[in-house]
């Protein structure tokens, strides 16, 4: 073969091998909750489906609500990431229906939601770790339950727990909060200022990762009773424990059709909470967007996220996981 | 990176930027960059920015350690301020306080009535009054009766509170060009600066679970019509009017108080009307700072985009709006013909 030849035929079969390359992932629309944890989730999927698959990834800021919403009616975005199930009672008729499918929990764990007290109250009055300590010293946790806001799905069951404590009888002052900001800052300050605090908060976020918190020991879950503090209705609010939330990875059925192997991908992105909260501590510590987070996970945990990929964007992404 | 190492070479501040550096995490570009196996891309030139120059030279900030600085310069300042503005303030939390255990214990028909006689009394206008009833009837059969007086007390307090003080700081504008030249600006930027912005180091100032941090961030925002409309109405007064009152021998003051003020009246309600609504407008953002009332049913319908929630809140706040909007305009016309008749 002629050496022009074969410079034709090595480029031909380039161009060639780039279009299939391309073809093989084609363009993907992925959410990015307007929260901190998601954030860091939703830049490690960009950056192993863009560098491992080739995809063209358009990332959509939004919050469960209107995402959830979008799917049903439009069928868009492709793959919802850190959607916590307990605020998204809709996703469950979807699933049903076979509009989206649940990929994996992007949080191994789940998301563990409670009341929450800091840890130097805790290790001052180690009785207010029960709800039945803090029920009979109210003024050791400041007289004020911290509630969720308006039309979180925290709330609902929120106002059916204090009904079945009976907080008001018990002098607890119920504050419902007007939006996650305040709830986050009445933490902060209350950290700062070493006061107490008690209320409804979260893990894995920020918030936890930088002020250690002690969770309430609020009895076992039951699945009957929490299911009626749920609803708005409920006739007959019982005392239950919070259940660990589902956090999961979801998309839709046409998308998992269409693109198998980053169905794949995502299905294997996941994290345990200590590691989450560990990032978001880094975030913190280093005042770092989410996109240096999601380096400092990429640079830092090549074996975590290796097991994620397949063998062509393993092989793609090598020179990060020497 | 645009070659600013190159500048920082020649000016002989090498030492000093190595000497400063402190890294940084690494952004998604040098990822990339590594990635791709080569170094990160030359973008060319570039505009100096903070950034841009802390990538050539360790020693100078980042943006980031910048605000941060900014937050922390504040933080330091807060305790000070907050001895100060604490107890100034405190007034504001028990008004707005007793606003909403008034209308939490009294019941609703009573509220009504009682806003009613108000109506009639300030209006003198039996259809204003009728119009009033029919429309807290209608928010009464729609359920939102108590978050609707939730968002009236608010309005009222805060209304209240405006009017003693931005008509004093109108009349002083009024009588200082300086202090106009001041002031002028500062109102400006009262009206601009996004709500949320004052929002953020008042969470800092006050305890987020005490009602004046709203009814704070109300006031500023629906202060400025009243101050505006009471200097501009002041200075409007006709020049020969103040000369005769000066040639009747008139104290200044009785001069303000006699002359001007009823002169200048028109203006200084107009200015009222447009802080009661400004106040009300004010609402569903207050409710993010956890106001209670028809904003955080808005709020509400927006987060979980329930439709029809947030519709109906939002008509409720309409009527609100209309309500307010003419009653206040009917209580100032009579106020103002009996005082210039």
């Amino acid at each position: 073969m002629s050496p022009v030849l074969s410079l034709l035929t090595a480029a031909v079969l380039s161009i060639s091998f780039a279009g299939a390359a391309k073809a093989a992932c084609g363009k993907v629309i992925i959410t990015e909750m307007n929260w901190a944890s998601a954030a860091i989730v939703t830049s490690i999927s960009k950056f192993l489906m863009e560098q491992g698959y080739g995809c063209d990834v358009q990332v959509l800021n939004t919050s469960v609500a209107p995402a959830i919403t979008s799917i049903a009616e439009k069928g868009e975005p492709d793959i919802v990431t850190e959607l916590w199930i307990n605020s998204a009672p809709k996703y469950e008729e979807l699933e049903a229906a076979g509009t989206v499918v649940t990929l994996g929990n992007v949080l191994t764990d789940g998301g563990i939601g409670g009341y929450w007290i800091p840890d130097y109250l805790a290790a001052e009055h180690p009785e207010l770790t029960t709800m039945e300590g803090i029920l009979a010293n109210p003024d050791l946790v400041g007289g004020r339950f911290h509630s969720c806001p308006d039309g979180w799905g925290c709330r609902i069951v929120a106002d059916n727990l204090q009904k079945a404590w009976d907080f008001e009888g018990r002098g607890l002052e119920v504050f419902n909060h007007g939006s996650g900001e305040t709830l986050a800052a009445s933490i902060e300050s209350a950290y700062t200022n070493n006061e107490p605090w008690f209320g409804y908060y979260w893990s894995p976020t920020p918030t936890i990762a930088k002020f250690p918190m002690v969770k309430v020991d609020m009895g076992e879950y039951v699945e009957a009773i929490h299911t009626c503090n749920r609803s708005a209705d409920c006739a007959n609010p019982g005392k239950s424990g919070y259940p660990n939330d589902r956090v999961l990875t979801g998309s839709t059925s046409a998308f998992v059709e269409r693109e198998p192997q980053i169905a794949e991908l995502m299905r294997n992105v996941s994290f345990p909470n200590q590691a989450m909260n560990d990032l978001l501590k880094w975030q913190n510590a280093n005042n770092a967007t989410a996109d240096e987070t999601a380096v400092h996970f990429l640079t830092e945990y090549p074996d975590v996220w290796a097991g994620w990929l397949n063998a062509e964007a393993k092989d793609r992404l090598a020179s990060l996981l020497k | 990176m645009a070659g600013y190492e190159g500048l920082f070479n020649t000016l002989g501040l090498r030492d000093w930027c190595d000497a400063g550096a402190t890294g940084g995490p690494a952004s998604m570009a040098d990822l990339l960059a590594k990635a791709s196996g080569g170094a990160a891309a030359d973008k060319g030139f570039s505009l100096p920015s903070l950034d841009g120059l802390h990538a050539a030279c360790g020693a100078v900030p980042r943006t980031r350690d910048m605000t941060a600085g900014l937050e922390n310069m504040f933080l330091s300042v807060k305790d000070p301020i907050k001895s100060v503005l604490g107890p100034i303030t405190q007034p504001l939390s028990w008004g707005l306080q007793g606003a909403l255990d008034l209308v939490a214990a009294v019941p609703g028909w009573v509220l009504i009535l009682a806003l009613l006689v108000l109506v009639q009394f300030a209006t003198r206008r039996t259809g204003m009054t009728v119009f009033t009833g029919v429309v807290f009837v209608i928010l009464a059969f729609v359920d939102h009766l108590e978050p609707a007086l939730q968002t009236l007390s608010i309005i009222l307090v805060c209304t209240c509170i405006c009017v003693l003080l931005g008509v004093p700081i109108g009349i002083l504008m009024s009588r200082s060009d300086r202090l106009q030249r001041i002031m002028i600006p500062i109102l400006d930027m009262l009206q601009t600066l996004p709500t949320f912005v004052y929002l953020i180091p008042l969470i800092f100032l006050f305890s987020v679970t005490e009602p004046k941090l709203y009814g704070i961030a109300i006031i500023l925002y629906a202060i400025v019509p009243a101050i505006r409309l009471t200097n501009l109405g002041i200075r409007l007064v006709d020049f020969d009017v103040k000369e005769a009152a000066d040639a009747f021998g008139m104290t200044a003051w009785q001069k303000l108080i006699r002359v001007e003020f009823p002169l200048a009246l028109p203006n200084i309600m107009a200015g009222i009307n447009q802080t009661i609504m400004m106040s009300l407008s004010m609402v569903v953002i207050a409710s993010l700072v956890s106001a209670p009332g028809l904003g955080t049913l808005v709020l509400r319908g927006i987060n979980k985009l329930e439709l029809g929630v947030g519709l109906v809140a939002g008509f409720a706040i309409v009527l609100l709006a209309i309500v307010l909007d003419r009653v206040s305009k009917a209580a100032l016309e009579r106020i103002n013909k009996t005082h210039t008749t």
